[in-house]
Parts: C-alpha cells; sequence; structure tokens
C-alpha cells in the first residue's frame, strides 16, 4: 500500500511537472509569436509610407522608416525598458515597492533592466528565465511601433538624423512614461484615477499621434504644400495601391499588438491560474479581442466610405476604428464596437481637413487617425464603462473604478506627453540644423541626393522630379 | 452606461469558477439590444447615404 501511495505521488508529480513545462514553453511561444506579428506592423507602415511618398523621394522615406525600427529597438533596450518600471509611481513616489504589486520603482528596475551589472543576467539568455526575453521583444515592438506612427506625418522634409532623434524620444521617453504611468498596474494613472487602455488607444496612439504634430509645428510644410493665400494642394503619393496594402498589413500586425496585451495565466507573473488577463489584471480572453477587432475594423470602413469613397480614407478608416475602441477591446461588446468605430470613421476626415485648414501638413493623416482618434477613444470609454472595476485581483479593496473623470485625466496626460517632448526635441533639433531638409534639395528630389540607390527602373519619373 | 459588477469576484461562483456570463458593459441588461439596433440603423442609414450619392454619379 505505502509502494503504491509512493509511486502515485511521484506519478502526479511527474504529471504536475510536465504541465507546469507545457504552460511554460505555450506562454513563451505565445509572446514570441506576437513579435513577427508585430513585425508586419512595420511591413506595412514600410510599403504606406512609401506609397504616400512621390516618386523622386521614396527609398528616403524607405531608410527613414527602417531607422526608426532600428534606433528605437536599441534603445528601448539600453534604456527604454528601465523607463517602464522604474517610473510608474514616479512623481509621487520613487522608491522601491512603491507600488502594491512590487514590480516598479528605482531599485526594481535597476535590478532587471540595465544591460549591465547585475542586471545584465535578465537582458540575454538565461535558462532559468522564460519570459524576459519574450515580454522584453514585445515591449520593444510596442516602442518601434509608437515612433514608426508618427514617421509618415514627416515625410519628405524631415533629416534622417534629426528624425532619429526625434523617433528614439517618442518610442523610449515618450511611450515609456506613459505605459509605466497608464499600463503597468503600479502606474499611479491607474491606482489613482481607474485609468483603462487595454488596447493602448490613448499609449500609443494619442501619444504618437500628438508627438508628430510638436514635430510638424517646427518642422514646417512641404514645399508646395500651401499657396500664398494659405490654400493647400494635395500632394498625391506615387502608389496608392502599396498605400492601402500596407495599411491592411498593420491591421493584421495589430492581431499580434493586442494579443500581446493579454497576461496570461498560470505563471509566476500571472494573475490568475485559470484565466488570461489585461495588463490591469482583470479578466478578458482572446475571444473578446477576436469579437471586437475585426467589428472595429469594419465599422471604421464603412464610417470612411461614406465620408470619402477614398480607398486611402477607407484603410485610414480601419485603422481609425480599432483605435477608437482599443481601449474597452475587453469589456465592449459587438454592437457597441460597431457604432463607435462607424462614428470613428465619419468623423476621421473632417477632422484631419481642419488641421490642414490650420496650415499643419500632415502627409497621411498621422495626428487625426493616432492622436484625435486615440483620444477620443480613451474618453468615449470613461463615458460608456464608467463604473468597471480599474483593477483585478489582489487589487485593494478601494481600488479605483473606470470614470470618465479618470479617462479625461488620462487623455490630458497623454496628449501632453506626446506633444511637449514632441515639440521640445524637435526645436532643439531644429535649432542644430538637423531638422528640415532645404527648399532645394526639396525640389530637386531626395532619392538623388542622399540614397544611392534607385526605386525605378531609369525612365520611371515624375512630373516633379523632371521639373 | 455603468458596469453590472463592483468587483470580478461577482464574475465566478461559490467555488471560485468563472461563470459562463456575458462581462460586457451592459451584460445582463437590454443594452445590448438597444446597441444592436443602433448599429443595424447606422449601416442601414450609411448604406442609403452611399446609394444615393452613387445614383447621383450616374445621372
Amino acid at each position: 500500500m505505502e509502494d503504491q501511495i509512493l509511486a502515485l505521488t511521484a506519478e502526479v508529480a511527474a504529471i504536475k511537472g510536465a504541465a507546469e513545462v507545457t504552460n511554460r514553453m505555450f506562454a513563451e511561444a505565445y509572446y514570441y509569436v506576437t513579435i513577427p506579428l508585430m513585425v508586419l506592423i512595420h511591413a506595412g507602415f514600410l510599403l504606406y509610407e512609401m506609397g504616400a511618398t512621390r516618386l523622386q523621394n521614396v527609398l528616403s522615406s524607405g531608410v527613414k522608416n527602417l531607422l526608426a525600427f532600428a534606433f528605437t529597438i536599441a534603445a528601448w533596450y539600453l534604456f527604454g525598458w528601465w523607463f517602464y518600471f522604474a517610473l510608474p509611481t514616479w512623481p509621487l513616489d520613487f522608491s522601491a515597492g512603491a507600488g502594491y504589486m512590487e514590480i516598479s520603482g528605482l531599485e526594481y528596475a535597476n535590478a532587471i533592466a540595465w544591460a549591465w551589472g547585475d542586471s545584465a543576467q535578465y537582458m540575454g539568455p538565461n535558462m532559468g528565465d522564460n519570459a524576459s526575453g519574450v515580454f522584453w521583444g514585445a515591449f520593444a515592438l510596442f516602442a518601434a511601433t509608437t515612433a514608426s506612427i508618427a514617421s509618415g506625418a514627416l515625410i519628405e522634409r524631415i533629416q534622417t538624423v534629426g528624425f532619429v532623434i526625434c523617433a528614439v524620444v517618442l518610442g523610449t521617453a515618450a511611450w515609456g512614461i506613459a505605459a509605466a504611468w497608464g499600463w503597468h498596474a503600479d502606474g499611479w494613472l491607474v491606482t489613482e484615477f481607474g485609468y483603462h487602455d487595454f488596447g493602448a488607444a490613448g499609449l500609443v496612439h494619442a501619444v504618437a499621434g500628438f508627438f508628430a504634430l510638436g514635430v510638424l509645428l517646427n518642422l514646417g510644410p512641404r514645399v508646395g504644400k500651401f499657396n500664398a493665400d494659405g490654400s493647400a494642394n494635395h500632394l498625391a503619393g506615387h502608389n496608392m495601391p502599396l498605400t492601402v496594402t500596407g495599411l491592411m498589413l498593420i491591421i493584421v500586425g495589430f492581431f499580434g499588438f493586442l494579443m500581446a496585451c493579454i497576461i496570461l495565466p498560470g505563471e509566476g507573473w500571472s494573475w490568475y491560474s485559470d484565466r488570461a488577463t489585461t495588463i490591469y489584471g482583470t479578466p478578458m480572453t482572446l475571444s473578446a479581442l477576436a469579437f471586437n477587432v475585426p467589428l472595429a475594423a469594419a465599422g471604421g470602413i464603412i464610417g470612411a466610405w461614406v465620408m470619402t469613397r477614398d480607398p486611402f480614407w477607407m484603410m485610414s478608416g480601419c485603422l481609425a476604428g480599432i483605435i477608437s475602441v482599443a481601449s474597452g477591446l475587453d469589456v465592449y461588446f459587438g454592437s457597441t464596437v460597431i457604432a463607435v468605430s462607424i462614428l470613428a470613421g465619419i468623423i476621421l476626415k473632417p477632422c484631419a481637413d481642419w488641421l490642414e485648414g490650420l496650415g499643419i501638413d500632415d502627409a497621411v493623416g498621422c495626428v487625426t487617425v493616432h492622436g484625435t482618434i486615440g483620444l477620443f477613444g480613451v474618453v468615449m470609454l470613461g463615458i460608456l464603462g464608467s463604473g468597471v472595476p480599474g483593477l483585478g485581483a489582489f487589487a485593494p479593496e478601494d481600488t479605483v473604478a473606470i470614470s470618465l473623470f479618470g479617462q479625461i485625466v488620462g487623455a490630458v496626460v497623454m496628449f501632453l506627453l506626446g506633444f511637449v517632448p514632441g515639440y521640445i526635441v524637435s526645436w532643439i533639433v531644429n535649432k542644430a540644423g538637423m531638422l528640415r531638409i532645404p527648399d532645394a534639395v526639396q525640389e530637386r528630389g531626395l532619392d538623388a541626393v542622399k540614397v544611392p540607390a534607385q526605386a525605378y527602373p531609369q525612365g520611371m519619373a515624375s512630373p516633379e522630379s523632371e521639373s | 452606461m455603468g458596469y453590472f459588477a463592483e468587483s470580478f469576484t461577482e464574475l465566478m461562483d461559490a467555488d471560485g469558477a468563472w461563470m459562463d456570463m456575458g462581462m460586457y458593459i451592459g451584460a445582463g441588461s437590454s443594452a445590448a439590444g438597444w446597441w444592436t439596433v443602433i448599429a443595424v440603423v447606422m449601416l442601414v442609414g450609411v448604406l442609403v447615404k452611399g446609394n444615393s450619392d452613387e445614383q447621383d454619379h450616374y445621372k
């Protein structure tokens, strides 16, 4: 009998061990897969921006886009990851373990997020740590996505290195701080105001959109965009099919982006043993995304179609539809998503036209699609979702719930976290003479001046470059 | 709009297992139906407007 009990105990232990290995490997593979899916966002941005660029500047736009991706990822490794863990309770409290989850603060960040000293063991291969790398990778792609969002607004007149400096500040500092404050269970926007932004409508999109606005104010419009009387000219990109296909690839990548916003169960870092959660520990399922993301994409396309009939704006509407409900994808009902995303698609073009009427040359509608609609989505969740508990398991009993006030506070913070750094860093870069490409070079074409490659065969030239 | 639960523990049964129920905003009320009506009206409205504009191109 005793032997049988011992054998059974050993068998149970073996089964338990096997289950733990399976769960750990599944979790590692899950987050790993989100990384190449998010790279598709960048494939989409590359096509989108190059398609929206005139023929004489195509490769220059491509170089800029690729460098935003590359430098932001490197910078995220060097200090962005540290921002995310060090600053959730700052400036309220900068001490170690200031948040109740005890995964933030200066001491904690110093222990896990620097690529030197003792913390270096968590910033490279480590057989005992299956989580740090895949989480870092997913966050690095979030950072690169944030930087690339702003890139499109600035095409055809921003210098390469000046842009890289702006992109690094946006992708690491601006987004890193936004995520620490509003996308971390210890973040003060979450714990003090109940800020909820599951799919990063404010954290990524609004921050990137309004960072771009800050840069645009110092950068100025492309040569030929505005006439002497202030009226605007439409500077058509050289390849609309490329642009629209790129936008669709961005949508594909969004599924990976949103998938990475879920915390899987059953691991040491999980909120629950049996259910996935948001980053706030509130319960959710992948099925919620499967319902709501396609519905939001559909609603955005439909709303933009009825206003514009233009495939560029319809695909921008597709993005806007998803962004408009991203904050509450975990708690919205499907029909609510359809209604909100159609509304986002409808208001998109009028908002972009209003911005252009102010003399701002946003080449791809970035400020409107990401900035304005991002804030619209954050506030809309406050209107529709007030009362939803802000944090899940282990949360203190007095945890603040989602509220309209909290979402408005979050929207204001996200606007400022984008616009202020964008304006300041581009102002400094401009003073250093590294921001705007001289008008004479813009008229000649950027590729001929600074790219040692050719986009298309000789003989294929745009009317602009010929003139 | 409001939410039907003050804590997510209300979504669990006595054994601590998650209940088979909607956990979206408006769950357990008529809100879902009203949102569906609104969505359908918007979709039909868009089609009517779209068709009206399209027919103008053919005149």
